[in-house]
């Protein structure tokens, strides 16, 4: 019986494979009464179908929060969430929250101290006393 | 020749104090008549001699100059005071006053006028000059501006119905009459008693809601006002003078029965109200009638925004009777807010979109807990402990 080779597939890595957006779910709350949701729900009737159609891969669900300032809110894959209240925002400033949210990781917002982060091992290795050449001092 | 400054000095001493330059305290200080002696030029031997005419007669070299006297027009307003306060004053001692000019005579007797109230605003004191503008001169007979609609629109659905049951009614004479839809518009109020009779007017409409069939409430009521729209539409003056005499006494006999009639709605302050304080219509039958015919849809709606203030613009086109009209009209008082989730549901290009949900109501805990699948499990867990039934 002849070997046969196993068929491998893409694994997910970041940019280099399949892209998996880190937000998965969207919502967006409005209160059909407060004068603070005027841009969202401005927003919602005139920029959320483009929107929507932008971004197919993310959940979009819009529901009323009456008496509440509007808010959104981004779910992600990681199982944190990040809401951001657009009280009497613009619709075209909800729409870069949504866009801010959008391309968020999830992850808490942390200060980079060093200008390169990787999650690989070096190229170089750990330095080891028990290999390479005897050093003279 | 002037004094010398030491010996100025020396005579006011108490002036030393302040400093002074030497010119300026010779010019200020009366010359004592020892020094006028030694003057040389004779014409400054008067001391009144002003200082600009001094100037006039060096330049022309003579002492009678030619021009003015004053180059600066006589004396100036601080002068004029100066010299008016003097006068006063002078008045007050009882001493004998010079002429004064004519204009501070006037003033002074302004001043003693005891009517005179010194005003403390500009309203009511005359305005004096302006730009020439439209607006700046007052209000002629041709400024005057009377709108065709009411100035005030009618907020009270019951005036509403007032306003369409009477253009029906009259619109119903007019037709049966065979007189001009339009000259209805000439009347922009009637008398009390003539709407009065037409408000006790029923309308049964015909079968595709003709515009016929007027029902007085009795037979004086109709010829009255047969003989009032007939006026309205334009009659021959033989026919008028004719029906006077008889229409007269119908209109009595008419406002006679009309006070045996139920008078439950009418308000007996009727001064300034709308349809002199009448409430509500009798019956609703002209809300049937049709508006089919252009001519007589345009005149209807004339003739309701006349009455009302209120013009249906949206519906002109598409309405079909007076009940569309109104409904509009009663519809744009309360108009009830529309939810956004009622519109987002019937926008399409939201429909389309698999991932959009839209929700009407507020999503809670319990309702993602449904969602999830997880709403049964802890209901039956909260059941088997007796926490809910």
């Amino acid at each position: 019986m002849p070997v046969q080779g196993i068929r491998t597939v893409a694994a997910a890595r970041n940019g280099v494979g399949a892209f998996i957006l880190p937000c998965k779910r969207m919502d967006f709350h409005y209160c059909d009464w407060a004068g603070s949701s005027r841009g969202m729900v401005s927003f919602l009737r005139s920029a959320l179908p483009s929107f929507a159609k932008a971004n197919p891969q993310i959940e979009i669900r819009v529901s009323p929060r009456p008496h509440k300032h509007p808010v959104v809110k981004g779910h992600y894959i990681n199982g944190r969430e990040k809401a951001i209240c657009v009280r009497n925002l613009e619709p075209e400033q909800i729409f870069n929250k949504a866009n801010l949210l959008k391309e968020a990781s999830g992850e808490k917002l942390k200060r980079t101290k060093k200008p390169v982060t990787s999650i690989n091992d070096s190229v170089r290795g750990i330095w080891s006393p028990y290999h390479g050449d005897i050093k003279t001092v | 020749m002037r004094p010398s400054a030491r010996l100025l000095g020396l005579e006011v001493p108490s002036s030393r104090t302040l400093y002074v330059c030497s010119s300026c305290r010779q010019e200020a200080r009366p010359r004592p008549i020892l020094a006028r002696q030694f003057l040389r030029n004779a014409s400054t031997s008067s001391g009144s001699t002003p200082l600009t005419e001094k100037v006039r007669r060096k330049l022309w070299g003579t002492e009678n100059p030619p021009g003015m006297k004053d180059p600066y027009g006589g004396p100036g307003a601080l002068e004029k005071k100066l010299r008016g306060n003097q006068n006063v004053q002078e008045e007050g001692a009882g001493e004998i006053v010079e002429a004064a000019e004519p204009a501070e005579v006037a003033e002074a007797v302004g001043r003693e006028d005891a009517d005179y109230v010194p005003a403390t605003s500009w309203e009511g004191i005359e305005k004096i000059g302006h730009l020439g503008g439209w607006e700046n001169y007052p209000a002629t007979q041709s400024d005057e501006y009377s709108p065709f609609m009411l100035k005030q629109k009618l907020t009270k659905r019951e005036h509403i119905y007032l306003a369409a049951h009477q253009t029906a009614v009259e619109l119903c004479l007019l037709h049966a009459l065979k007189k001009p839809l339009a000259s209805i518009y000439n009347v922009v109020e009637h008398d009390k008693s003539v709407f009065k009779m037409i408000w006790k007017c029923k309308i049964q409409p015909g079968a595709n809601g003709q515009w016929e069939g007027v029902v007085y409430p009795n037979k004086q009521t109709e010829a009255a006002l047969v003989y009032i729209f007939e006026q309205i539409g334009g009659q021959p003056e033989g026919a008028v003078a004719e029906a006077a005499g008889e229409t007269e006494q119908a209109e009595a006999e008419a406002e006679a029965s009309a006070e045996e009639l139920d008078e439950g709605a009418y308000v007996s302050e009727t001064s300034g109200l709308p349809f002199f304080g009448y409430q509500d219509v009798r019956d609703k039958g002209f809300l049937s009638l049709a508006l089919n015919d252009p001519a007589v849809k345009f005149a209807f709606l004339k003739r309701f925004s006349q009455l009302s203030g209120h013009f249906p613009d949206p519906i002109i086109h598409p309405t079909s009777n007076v009940k569309e009209v109104v409904d509009l009209i009663l519809k744009s008082f309360n108009p009830k807010p529309t939810k956004l989730a009622d519109q987002l549901f019937n926008k399409a290009s939201l429909q389309s979109r698999s991932n959009v949900k839209i929700f009407a109501k507020k999503q809670r805990s319990s309702d993602r807990d449904e969602e999830m699948g997880r709403k049964k499990v802890i209901e039956a867990e909260l059941r088997a402990r007796g926490l809910i039934a």
